[in-house]
């Protein structure tokens, strides 16, 4: 096997005293999409606060592109190739579509770099365009999803992490948002998220971690996942189980 | 910074220079105490404005370096290595003080701040052999500058802590406040090292409070615990700030200059009811003008990126 783009090996981490994760493992390989699924409390989100600095790492090494990034600040992130959706979508509220979007490239000093940059996202996000002189704020949830997103495209990351991206959004926002996803798979861009509702980041997902407490417990293929009697149990509140169908 | 701006603050300073030639002594002392507010709402307005990180006690950085710079005096140092010795005294006691509180997020690093400010004011009260207790120091007028020439040192700290202020909001680093400001784990996302940010800020605010607390002991030739950590003085430079219209460039001398202005009118003839005169405008400002003073002045925007390629502001029309 070709070497992971991101490879997490014996991850522990804890907040104060209280220890969340227990020696975590997980490899994304460059082009898939992989999902973490897991009830409140497995650690999932943890995970990716790990890599990203927000919640430094106790033990293990975190390596991305074949560069130790276990002790990275989080400000040093961006400019190694990750763009991190935070869960929530945090937008800068109080500044237009475009200026969020700017603020995503502040790495880049370069006026027309940065301008590309934005075209870029106008034209994958045309729903950004039509409002990039609103104020982020004002924007409905998806539409703060997708500017969230589109941001962490700004500087083209090799890797895009999602944390809980279809988290409160409505119906019809979800299904938008994980067509953007499956889209933004198709470009080559590889794809590590979080994400509660466990069927449908399985459905979309090369491959899929199913923690518990801290640990890991199901590691497969997304399809193989949602076929296992066990997760479906365990993860997915025996979402399917009689029928045998994945809905 | 745009040019008109430029033009507006020579005329400015041109006008405030011309003080001491045409205006009395009463002119000139009211016009000192103008510009020691400005600076200090400007100092303010650095940290409080640009990042969100509302200090409730600058005032000890201006008491602190006010005690520094008259114990300077005192040892028989001339005036403007006591200016800055209180300037650095200030700036060195902001390093780790904001290492330390600038962890602490919202009305936490109020606080913190606002207990600071009443520490050292106990502390100066307490460590007599230093700082002869609450009975204070006096200097001697003989071995101090006249009023002209404290009235150009503080004109001097206005000026400088303006420009400070014009230099940051028109930079890249500006924008990284101002993203802190907006929501500081978004602004870590996209690159921003926030803490070196909010350090800076923080120190780069302290500086002047520190230069200011000598000249005005230099102009008053007397210190004293509650008057160098003097409480209300906190109160007045964030009202100013706010008034004109913190995280602005000139929201902060607008603000200074309005409401001196009105309290030196209003008080004379209204001794008792003057207060209540600019509360009830502070409150009226804050209902209706959030931005302060200045959002009558300046197009609605809040934030935008222009300053990303430092100089080049020309990008889109």
């Amino acid at each position: 096997m070709s070497q992971a783009l991101l490879d997490i090996r014996g991850l522990e981490t804890a907040y104060g005293a209280v220890q969340v994760l227990f020696g975590v493992d997980m490899e994304v390989h460059a082009g898939e999409i992989v999902a973490i699924i897991g009830p409140n409390g497995a650690g999932k989100s943890t995970v990716i606060k790990s890599v990203i600095g927000l919640a430094p790492a106790r033990a293990g090494t975190i390596t991305f592109n074949g560069r130790d990034i276990t002790r990275e600040a989080p400000h040093h992130i961006p400019a190694l190739g990750i763009g991190y959706v935070p869960q929530g979508r945090i937008v800068f509220a109080r500044m237009t579509v475009e200026d969020n979007l700017e603020m995503g490239a502040f790495l880049i000093k370069d006026n027309a770099k940065r301008r590309q940059a934005v075209e870029a996202v106008f034209a994958q996000f045309p729903r950004l365009h039509e409002r990039r002189s609103q104020l982020a704020g004002s924007l409905s949830g998806g539409e703060q999803q997708m500017l969230a997103i589109g941001r962490a495209l700004m500087l083209d990351p090799k890797l895009v992490i999602l944390d809980e991206p279809s988290l409160g959004l409505s119906p019809k926002y979800v299904d938008l948002i994980f067509e953007q996803l499956v889209g933004l798979k198709k470009q080559g861009r590889t794809l590590l998220m979080v994400e509660q509702n466990a069927a449908r980041a399985l459905e979309l997902s090369d491959r899929a971690y199913a923690l518990e407490l801290g640990r890991n417990r199901f590691t497969g293929k997304g399809a193989e996942l949602l076929a296992n009697p066990d997760v479906r149990r365990m993860y997915l509140g025996g979402y399917g189980v009689r029928t045998g169908s994945a809905g | 910074m745009p040019a008109r701006q430029i033009a507006f603050g020579l005329a400015l300073v041109a006008l405030a220079a011309l003080g001491p030639l045409v205006g009395s002594q009463y002119h000139q002392a009211f016009l000192l105490q103008l510009f020691m507010m400005v600076a200090l709402a400007q100092s303010w307005n650095l940290i409080s404005g640009m990042t969100g990180y509302v200090s409730f006690g600058h005032a000890a950085f201006f008491g602190v370096g006010a005690y520094a710079g008259t114990l300077f005096i005192q040892s028989g140092f001339p005036w403007w290595l006591a200016i800055l010795n209180g300037s650095l005294i200030a700036l060195a006691l902001s390093v780790p003080l904001g290492f330390l509180t600038l962890r602490l997020r919202g009305a936490y690093f109020a606080v913190a701040m606002l207990g600071l400010n009443e520490v050292a004011r106990i502390v100066a009260t307490l460590w007599v052999s230093l700082t002869n207790g609450g009975s204070g120091i006096t200097l001697q007028p003989a071995i101090l500058p006249p009023l002209t020439v404290n009235y150009y040192l503080m004109l001097a700290l206005a000026i400088v802590a303006t420009i400070i202020v014009a230099r940051v909001y028109h930079s890249r680093f500006g924008l990284e406040l101002r993203a802190i400001r907006e929501d500081e784990g978004a602004a870590e996302m996209i690159g921003v090292n926030t803490t070196r940010g909010k350090l800076t800020a923080f120190v780069l605010s302290a500086l002047i409070p520190g230069a200011a607390g000598t000249v005005n002991v230099m102009y008053t030739s007397y210190i004293n615990p509650s008057s160098a950590f003097d409480p209300s003085l906190n109160i007045q430079m964030i009202v100013m700030a706010m008034f004109g219209g913190s995280g602005t460039v000139w929201g902060p001398v607008l603000g200074a200059s309005i409401v001196m202005g009105l309290r030196e009118m209003l008080w004379a003839q209204y001794p008792a009811l003057h207060l209540m005169f600019l509360g009830a405008m502070l409150l009226a400002v804050v209902l209706f003008l959030p931005g302060g003073i200045i959002s009558l002045f300046t197009r609605k925007k809040v934030v935008r990126p222009e300053v990303m390629s430092t100089g080049d502001g020309e990008r889109r029309g």
